[in-house]
């Protein structure tokens, strides 16, 4: 009985960890790493498909993945291996995010997601905001910046969100926003921030149970910041370009 | 200029006339405005996906008073964009919109539940004008979905190896919308039909090129149940039906249609009703067109659904190297109750030469060469027992075809009992050579009432085995004027009369 129940726990276990860790090359969906390429509607259909399908890992490979926004969707994690860069559009009109709040990766309402892995998420700020800046202009926009400037990652009432290892860079609003989200880690991410005022690191409101550990901040606005507050955190770490801890 | 003008009005002393003028002025201007597309940030590279960015234009545009969304001369890459009221894309000279090839770029609208370039859904005065192109580079964009078909990340079931026609982009889906004007731009190559207009009405279409044959179903134009159309001015060339009506709606009809100077090719047919014939086709006024270089029949009307096809005039037709000419069938495919008819058809002033060989050889998606072993296949007026097709009049019509018909390679006879043998087939899809042989080189009429033929010539070039005219179960009608001309022939009775009353032949 017992060598019966081993049996059956161990190929319960392969059976889950098969789910979780199925992976998805992201040229299967015709993702394309040239960098000129908008690749939004492809990882979309992925994330989507993925997500449809039990879940697992939607992996980038050394290139660069021009896209616009794409929204997380439960039990999908994304893998930038190291050299992937994912690549903001310029153009504003690319981006999108819940109640109007622009950003370069959201989610809503999901679980079990996460960006994983070595590569980058470069966010072009400074090309992004010449276009928010030009078509406000014009009279085609008539919102303000700040809160047309997308971030890069922007999660609203999500559970069970993993960042880890990824390199962000040069986003046009903040870098990371987690809005109403419980069971949140981050950890090992290297952030360079800059070229545009005023862009946070990590903006937190109303989260539950938040690990940040063994991160690098160079913001031009705050490493970390609370808006409404959050409770159970654990910021472990962490330091700033002038090796301040961040607290 | 004008604010000058208006000055000078105020000046002397007229504010009434200068209001009047500044609000015809203001009128005027607003429903003319003019918007680049560049200047909301879309790039002709022909690399960088723009649909994001024009979608925002025509939003902008709309919201704000309508106005043209203009393309100078350059290459814009988009995926499915979404047209709105009081918005028309104005393609100038040398601009093209390029369908993005990647199918995922692409919306199957929830309503339509077809995948387009450019949809609109109940929206009003809108159009696509200009002398500018829009290619949908659908060979490749439909090959790339084959490929993800393939992969197991798309789900289509690949009949006849290909993704079903409504998972494939079209250029434009226009559905249930009002006053739609479409003017003098070229469409090109979409991965499924070219151009659809559902449910609208008062379209206008004037003075548009299209090519379309870069993969299968590539319809020229699709007319589906709308009410209010002119086409006219237009040169088609599409691999499959050319001027095509639908009726998808069996509560509603494709009605109030003139066609006017259009010239097609097709590797299916030329004028097409149907093969979707729901609710029907009513009040048609058809003059002067040519097909040319046409697989199947210069016009086809298949009632097969349901539907009713009446009161259609056809004026005018050059039909060279054609595969057939004049194919009216009552049948009953999906009609699911209704009764198929169609009534009160005139056709005259016909010319048309029908080739020995195949009319549309050597393009990219041929027509398939089926139903053999045949000879070449007659002109046929064919409904049902149950179903007559009624009052055609046929009027100045001459058909030069290749006779040579030879009973060693394919027979059917005209005595009672071979001709009761010929198959109804009311499911089957309708095309003029699914009985395969027919007994007559000219014209097989059967299942019909009131058939009038003036001044028609049948030419044979080479002898043929069968009669010029068989008619099977005819009530009523006569025969003016008809002339047959076949070599070698003298004393031969072109005329075969079964089942048939009341046919006068003079």
């Amino acid at each position: 009985m017992k060598v019966y129940k081993i049996i059956i726990i161990n190929a319960l276990l392969l059976w889950s960890f098969s789910l979780t860790a199925k992976e998805y090359k992201a040229s299967l969906f015709g993702a394309v790493s040239d960098g000129i390429t908008l690749n939004t509607g492809s990882i979309q259909y992925a994330i989507d498909y993925i997500s449809e399908n039990g879940g697992g890992r939607l992996v980038f490979y050394v290139g660069r993945y021009l896209t616009g926004s794409i929204q997380l969707k439960s039990n999908v994690v994304i893998e930038l291996k190291e050299g992937a860069v994912l690549v903001a559009a310029p153009s504003i009109y690319d981006y999108d995010g819940p109640e109007n709040r622009n950003a370069l990766l959201w989610a809503e309402k999901q679980d079990s997601i996460g960006v994983v892995g070595k590569g980058v998420i470069e966010g072009q700020g400074t090309l992004v905001l010449e276009s928010i800046k030009t078509q406000r202009k014009k009279g085609y926009l008539k919102e303000n910046i700040g809160s047309l400037c997308p971030a890069l990652i922007y999660m609203k009432g999500c559970n069970s969100i993993t960042i880890e290892g990824i390199n962000l860079r040069e986003a046009c609003g903040n870098v990371q926003f987690y809005n109403g989200c419980t069971l949140v880690s981050i950890s090992n991410i290297t952030t360079v921030s800059t070229s545009v005022e005023n862009s946070q690191g990590i903006l937190l409101s109303e989260c539950d149970r938040v690990n940040l550990s063994d991160s690098f901040f160079d913001t031009s606005g705050k490493e970390l910041s609370q808006a409404g507050a959050s409770k159970n955190l654990s910021i472990v770490n962490n330091i700033n370009k002038d090796g301040k801890k961040i607290r | 200029m004008i604010n000058n003008r208006l000055f000078k009005l105020k000046m002397m002393g007229k504010p009434g006339v200068t209001l009047f003028a500044f609000l015809l002025f203001a009128t005027i201007h607003v429903s003319a405005k003019d918007y680049l597309v560049t200047d909301f940030g879309a790039k002709a590279d022909g690399i960088t996906l723009n649909t994001r960015t024009i979608q925002r234009a025509i939003d902008y545009i709309s919201e704000n008073g309508g106005g043209r969304l203009v393309f100078d001369a350059g290459n814009y890459v988009t995926g499915t964009i979404y047209l709105k009221s009081n918005v028309t894309l104005h393609l100038k000279y040398g601009a093209t919109i390029l369908g993005s090839t990647n199918p995922f770029d692409y919306v199957s609208d929830p309503k339509i539940k077809w995948v387009a370039m450019i949809f609109a859904v109940n929206q009003n005065n809108i159009g696509i004008t200009g002398r500018g192109t829009i290619n949908g580079r659908g060979f490749i964009t439909a090959n790339n979905l084959v490929n993800y078909i393939h992969r197991g990340i798309f789900k289509d079931e690949l009949k006849y190896d290909r993704p079903r026609e409504w998972r494939r982009p079209q250029n434009v889906y226009f559905r249930e919308c009002t006053n739609v004007t479409i003017t003098d731009i070229t469409l090109r190559d979409p991965a499924s039909w070219n151009q659809t207009y559902d449910q609208c009405k008062n379209l206008y279409v004037d003075n548009i090129y299209v090519d379309s044959k870069s993969y299968w179903n590539n319809d020229g134009i699709d007319i589906v149940d709308c009410d209010g159309v002119v086409l006219k001015n237009s040169y088609f060339d599409a691999a499959d039906d050319v001027l095509c009506f639908k009726s998808h709606d069996a509560n509603s009809i494709c009605q109030n249609v003139v066609v006017e100077n259009c010239i097609g090719r097709s590797s299916a047919n030329g004028l097409k009703f149907g093969t979707v014939s729901r609710g029907g086709f009513r009040n048609f006024k058809i003059k002067n067109i040519t097909i040319f270089d046409t697989f199947r029949s210069a016009i086809t009307f298949a009632a097969v659904d349901g539907g009713i096809i009446e009161n259609i005039e056809v004026d005018s037709v050059r039909s060279i190297n054609t595969g057939n000419v004049i194919f009216l069938r009552i049948g009953d495919r999906w009609s699911k109750g209704k009764k198929p008819s169609m009534k009160n058809i005139r056709i005259s002033n016909v010319y048309a030469e029908v080739p020995i060989g195949k009319p549309d050889a050597g393009y990219n998606y041929e027509g398939p060469v089926e139903d053999n072993p045949r000879n070449i296949s007659p002109a046929s007026i064919v409904g049902l027992p149950d179903y007559k097709i009624q009052d055609v009049k046929l009027k100045n019509i001459e058909i030069v075809y290749p006779g040579a018909g030879n009973p060693l390679y394919a027979y059917r006879g005209t005595s009672p009992a071979d001709l009761d043998s010929i198959p109804e087939m009311p499911a089957r899809y309708p095309e003029f050579s699914q009985w395969k042989e027919l007994p007559a080189w000219g014209f097989y009429v059967r299942h019909a009432e009131g058939i009038e033929f003036e001044n028609v010539i049948l030419r044979a070039q080479k002898k043929d085995y069968r009669p010029a005219i068989v008619m099977d179960d005819v009530k009523g009608g006569s025969f003016k004027e008809v002339i047959f001309t076949e070599p070698e022939s003298e004393g031969k009775k072109q005329i075969i009369q079964h089942n048939t009353e009341g046919v006068t032949v003079y």
